[in-house]
């Protein structure tokens, strides 16, 4: 049943090629996220949104059914570029996708970038519109070692291999986390995998191996995105060791905000989707009425705390988060 | 004149596999021009022997000779030269090489670097001589041939290396008729010429046919060795299974009872067109006719494996429905001719496939108890003699005579009043078919409960030996059932045939 | 005849024999895996698997498969989620989430009996139907559990064995009994072994089927349960190609994929080695692609030896 998913393509071709005939001369932008599922990628889907009301552009939202499927997501890079003048592409994979999306700009059709980066590919792309992920890592690892007085032990679960925005956040991390010649990293070798379940065995099983005693060894955690952060949080909850050590994660869910209300944990790091989302529509559109963009288009990316949880500039982004 | 040596003299033949004795003592003598037949039950020992004769199994102990000479090959290479080839049941041809080059095929003519064509056409075209085939010539791709050409490019190998002495391995068994009785020419046609031939078979017709000497294994012995011409079947079923065999078609004096079932103008979805038969306890009636001639579409139209398109079929005077599951409850047993395809569920065990029509007498409620499957298995293993290790072995694991009596004693087990049997002794050994020949005449002479049997078969004699009446099917319409004392062979076949409209 | 005695231990003790080299070679290099921890995170790990397995066994045996599952698993998750958020009692979620799992179930059979389908081509397309269907109710995102319900953690979690592997070994003791010791289980064998024989023999070869489908799909909505006891939400993305590690975890534990052969110990064991893989590979701080590579491996060696088996016969 693989031909569904082209199925749909055909159909959405269809529907959209209809539109243009009714709407000739108004532009038509895709966003071709990494997956529909998160949260996250709803916030990005509500800022592109805004965007193209603002600026009166077609807006196709349509992503690969799981996000470990680059041939899928290759595909409908090459089928929106067919019915569409430019392209907002999160690639699911650094390397993997950069040949389609070459493709596509080769026939002077603009490509933005958003959320993860594409290898080698400051030539051809309009723009790359994300979260500065190594800086991300980078306030992630200031932050944990602040709290943990910059000594003891801590262990990194890795989120997916090919991921170049959790990567990236991971060796911001673990950069960063150097500078702290107290702090020692036992672990950064596992990766939690596509799904929260998946990310939760592998969580599990760590936290077995870093066991000591009633407790942990080790006085501090990161993870670098929203399932791997999700299991790790349900793995402690499921042995009894949250708040047992310092747990910084990445991205935003109810759930978190309720661990950091409980000291669960002690921080995660938010970017900011909405913002990407409309930035990268907005980007898109300059690029396209031939208006000058940046090459690299920082989103920002704020801590969250258990004490800035009700500043209302954090509060707001929280709420554009959740559902 | 010194005396002319036998061709082949094996002598204390012994060999062993581990723990386990494949052959015991074996001593055999062909003569030149000889037809000889081996026959004997599987796993008597035949294909230990061929393989001791053709250098694949090297002896433990014994010796042989042939044309006089110590004969001891290593491989089956060493056996050729000698002059001694194998014809088995799979053929060893290779598809994507010509009739010439399969026939010379690891003994090519050289000329310096290059195979030597001209004296492979001739080669070839002197073995080719001895049959002739019209599809057969040196250049044609071997592939492109039927089953039986291929045997026969097959021996054209052997004889073209001078072989003297050929064994063939139950040949007719892949076969049409037409194709059988060319084979049979064939080696009338050798021995005429002084080849000698070894005949592994288990079908005693083929080898009254052809062989003048018949020689008995049993576990592994040799147990005697026959005339052809004075032997009578009895006699080598007796030497095969080792305890007396008096007839082989027993018929014990039994009258004809109630009518178990009455079918009128029965037909099929294509045939049959047209069946009436009636059916009484105590009474075995025969349903001969060509293969596709609508006989066993008969039965499983009766048997409701197949639908049924008119007509009716009254089981003690009821029209129940026509499926399986009634038919098992109404006391109707089927068993299929394809044992494989449809008789059997090989990779269960023999007692899961002998009660998986009753299996609710072997426990309450839905509940199964393997302890009493077994122990009424074990039963029907004793009473037919099914070799096995136990009964939860599975039905794949036995030879081809003991699944099909595994498959008849499912009827047996679940004590059926009518059984409907198709083909029931097809390709399985004589001792086998005499186990299935008496348990017939059990049932149907059962002084209490006499049963009663319609018996599809292609063999003749089996249903004159077996039937009290015998119907013939043809193109899609069955006889009249004719008391057998009435009929001679020849009165089927015509009717059979077409060339006849009824049984006298 | 020892020999073939010999061999038909090996078919129950292979999968068990492997599990326990396994578990010795992690044990020899890592003291942790021999903890009760480690042991109850094994077992609960393969909660989840094991259960479904279970049900793959009936329909693998019955010469079936069932690609759906993984996406059953899922859909029933978010279903068990949704009840949760309704404030349903446990007993209630229970049996409508297992009654919504067999209803897919039925779906799979339904079709496979009644348009006499191949099964691989039928569940190829529910997988994507099921999965689908999760995500257009929850419209893609998890079904998070109220935070102050706790009442599911003990299935999954909690001190001491989590319930759900007592669930697990209850559910391989009642199948393996129903298999060897009921008239409908030895039905299964004779269907997935020769159908042609079984409706000869006047079994109800698309009843069986039915029910085989109807009771996997069951099976699957209690994983679903546990999957979302596990992870507090109903995740309509999760279990994403749990099918396969579950037929292969039936394959392991001595099931011939043309049906008639299998036991529902043998697919709980071949779940657990995989489990006891991946702990083992983390415990070790073995990378990850790695244990990709072992499991793999494992399921490989697996299919030689069953090849292996049957030319032997």
């Amino acid at each position: 049943m693989k031909y569904i998913p082209i199925l749909a393509i055909f159909a959405s071709a269809f529907l959209t090629g209809c539109n243009k005939s009714q709407k000739s001369g108004q532009l038509s932008i895709a966003v071709i996220p990494k997956g529909t599922t998160h949260i996250y990628w709803k916030s990005v889907e509500a800022g592109a949104k805004k965007a193209a009301a603002e600026l009166g552009v077609n807006l196709t939202f349509i992503g690969p059914p799981r996000e470990d499927d680059r041939s899928q997501q290759i595909d409908l890079v090459t089928n929106q570029a067919l019915q569409n003048d430019a392209i907002v592409l999160a690639p699911l994979d650094a390397v993997a996708l950069r040949d389609s999306v070459k493709g596509v700009t080769d026939k002077g059709k603009p490509v933005v970038i958003i959320d993860s980066s594409l290898a080698d590919s400051a030539g051809f792309i309009a723009s790359y519109v994300a979260t500065d992920n190594r800086e991300g890592g980078r306030i992630a690892a200031r932050h944990l070692s602040e709290i943990l007085a910059g000594k003891g032990k801590i262990a990194v679960l890795r989120y997916m291999q090919g991921s170049a925005s959790t990567e990236q956040r991971e060796e911001g991390f673990l950069e960063e986390i150097k500078k702290s010649p107290g702090i020692e990293v036992v672990s950064s070798e596992q990766f939690a995998g596509a799904t929260a379940s998946q990310a939760q065995d592998v969580a599990t099983n760590l936290l077995t191996r870093l066991a000591s005693g009633d407790g942990l060894s080790i006085d501090g955690l990161f993870c670098s995105n929203q399932t791997s952060t999700y299991g790790m949080l349900q793995a402690l909850r499921g042995k009894n060791l949250a708040g047992t050590t310092k747990f910084i994660g990445f991205d935003c869910d109810a759930t978190f905000i309720d661990a950091l209300k409980k000291g669960e944990m002690h921080g995660s790091i938010l970017q900011d989707p909405v913002n990407m989302g409309y930035l990268g529509v907005k980007t898109a559109v300059a690029k396209l009425k031939g208006e000058k963009v940046e090459a690299v288009i920082d989103t920002g990316a704020t801590l969250i705390t258990p004490d800035n949880l009700n500043e209302p500039k954090v509060a707001d982004l929280i709420k554009s988060q959740l559902p | 004149m010194p005396p002319i040596p036998p061709r082949l003299v094996m002598r204390g033949i012994r060999k062993t596999f581990g723990s386990t004795i494949a052959l015991g003592r074996v001593d055999l003598e062909v003569l030149p021009g000889e037809v000889h037949a081996l026959v004997g039950e599987n796993g008597a020992g035949k294909s230990t022997l061929m393989k001791i004769l053709s250098g694949a199994h090297l002896p433990d102990g014994g010796e042989m000779e042939v044309d006089g000479k110590p004969y001891r090959p290593h491989n089956p290479l060493d056996a050729r030269a000698a002059g001694v080839g194998m014809i088995y049941q799979e053929l060893s041809i290779a598809p994507h090489l010509t009739v010439e080059e399969n026939i010379v095929l690891g003994m090519e003519p050289m000329k310096g670097l290059f195979v030597d064509r001209k004296a492979m056409r001739a080669r070839t075209l002197e073995a080719l001589a001895h049959f002739d085939h019209p599809d057969i010539r040196p250049e044609t791709l071997a592939g492109n041939l039927s089953v039986s050409a291929l045997q026969l490019v097959e021996i054209g190998r052997s004889l073209a290396m001078g072989c003297k002495l050929l064994v063939f391995d139950e040949p007719t068994s892949s076969l049409a008729q037409k194709d059988i009785e060319r084979l049979f020419t064939l080696i009338d046609r050798l021995k005429a010429q002084g080849i000698s031939i070894i005949y592994i078979s288990h079908f005693l017709e083929e080898v009254k046919r052809l062989a003048s000497r018949l020689t008995v294994l049993r576990d592994g012995s040799v147990i005697g060795t026959r005339d052809v011409s004075t032997v009578t079947p009895e006699e080598v079923v007796a030497l095969m299974v080792g305890r007396d065999v008096k007839d082989l078609y027993p018929r014990t004096a039994h009258q004809p009872g109630e009518k178990l079932l009455e079918i009128r103008s029965l037909s099929g979805r294509k045939k049959p067109t047209e069946v009436n038969l009636d059916l009484h306890r105590g009474e075995v009636v025969g349903i001969a006719g060509l293969v596709g001639s609508g006989r066993t579409e008969f039965l499983r139209a009766l048997f409701g494996l197949d639908p049924m398109s008119g007509g009716e079929a009254l089981v003690r005077g009821k029209n129940g429905a026509a499926n399986p599951r009634m038919r098992w409850q109404e006391g109707l047993g089927f068993l299929s001719e394809n044992r494989k395809e449809e008789g059997l569920a090989l990779n269960l065990s023999i007692a899961d496939n002998i009660t998986l029509t009753c299996l609710e007498r072997f426990g309450k409620a839905g509940t199964l108890s393997p302890r009493k499957q077994n122990a009424a298995t074990a039963v029907w293993i004793e009473r037919l003699g099914i070799k096995c290790q136990d009964p939860s072995q599975s039905v794949g694991a036995l030879s081809g005579g003991n699944q099909q009596k595994t498959a008849f004693a499912r009827l047996l087990e679940h004590d059926v009043d009518v059984l409907l049997l198709d083909e029931p002794t097809r390709g399985i050994d004589i001792a086998a078919k005499a186990r299935i020949y008496e348990a017939i005449n059990e049932v149907v002479t059962d002084s209490i409960r006499p049963r009663a049997v319609i018996i599809i078969s292609s063999y003749l004699p089996e249903l004159f030996g077996v039937c009290d009446r015998i119907a013939v099917m043809s193109q899609g319409k069955l006889t009249r059932a004719v008391p057998v004392e009435k009929l001679t062979p020849h009165d089927v076949m015509l009717v059979a045939t077409g060339k006849a409209a009824d049984l006298p | 005849m020892t020999a073939l005695r010999l061999k038909s231990a090996l078919t129950l003790l292979g999968p068990f024999i492997a599990l326990l080299v396994v578990y010795g070679i992690f044990g020899m290099m890592n003291s942790k895996m021999f903890t009760e921890d480690v042991m109850l995170n094994i077992l609960t790990q393969t909660v989840i698997v094991g259960t479904a397995a279970i049900g793959m066994t009936l329909i693998i045996i019955a010469g079936g498969i069932d690609l759906s599952v993984g996406s059953i698993i899922a859909l029933c998750g978010v279903v068990a989620a949704t009840l949760v958020t309704w404030h349903l009692s446990a007993p209630v979620i229970f049996i409508a989430t297992i009654a919504f799992g067999a209803l897919c179930g039925l779906i799979n059979g339904g079709l496979t009996v009644g348009l006499r389908l191949l099964p691989f081509i039928i569940t190829l397309g529910t997988m994507q139907v099921f999965r689908g269907a999760g995500k257009v109710a929850t419209n893609g995102s998890p079904v998070n559990l109220p935070f102050d319900v706790t009442a599911y953690k003990p299935w999954m979690g909690g001190a001491g064995i989590p319930l759900g592997v007592w669930l697990m070994i209850i559910l391989v003791v009642l199948f393996g009994l129903l298999l060897r010791y009921t008239r409908f289980g030895r039905h299964i064998f004779a269907v997935g072994s020769n159908e042609n024989t079984a409706t000869l023999c006047g079994v109800n070869v698309g009843k069986v089927k039915l029910l085989v489908y109807t009771i996997s799909g069951a099976l699957a909505g209690l994983a679903g349960i546990m999957i979302m006891s596990k992870s507090s939400q109903g995740d309509p993305t999760t279990a994403m190609g749990m099918e396969l590690d579950i037929i292969a975890a039936v394959v392991i534990g001595g099931a011939s994929l043309s049906g008639g052969e299998g036991t529902v110990l043998g697919a709980v064991i071949g779940a657990l080695l995989m489990t006891t893989i991946r702990t083992g590979c983390v415990l070790n701080g073995i990378p990850t692609p790695w244990t990709e590579v072992i499991s793999g491996a494992i399921i490989v060696i697996a299919v030689i030896i069953d090849r292996l088996r049957h030319r032997k016969a």
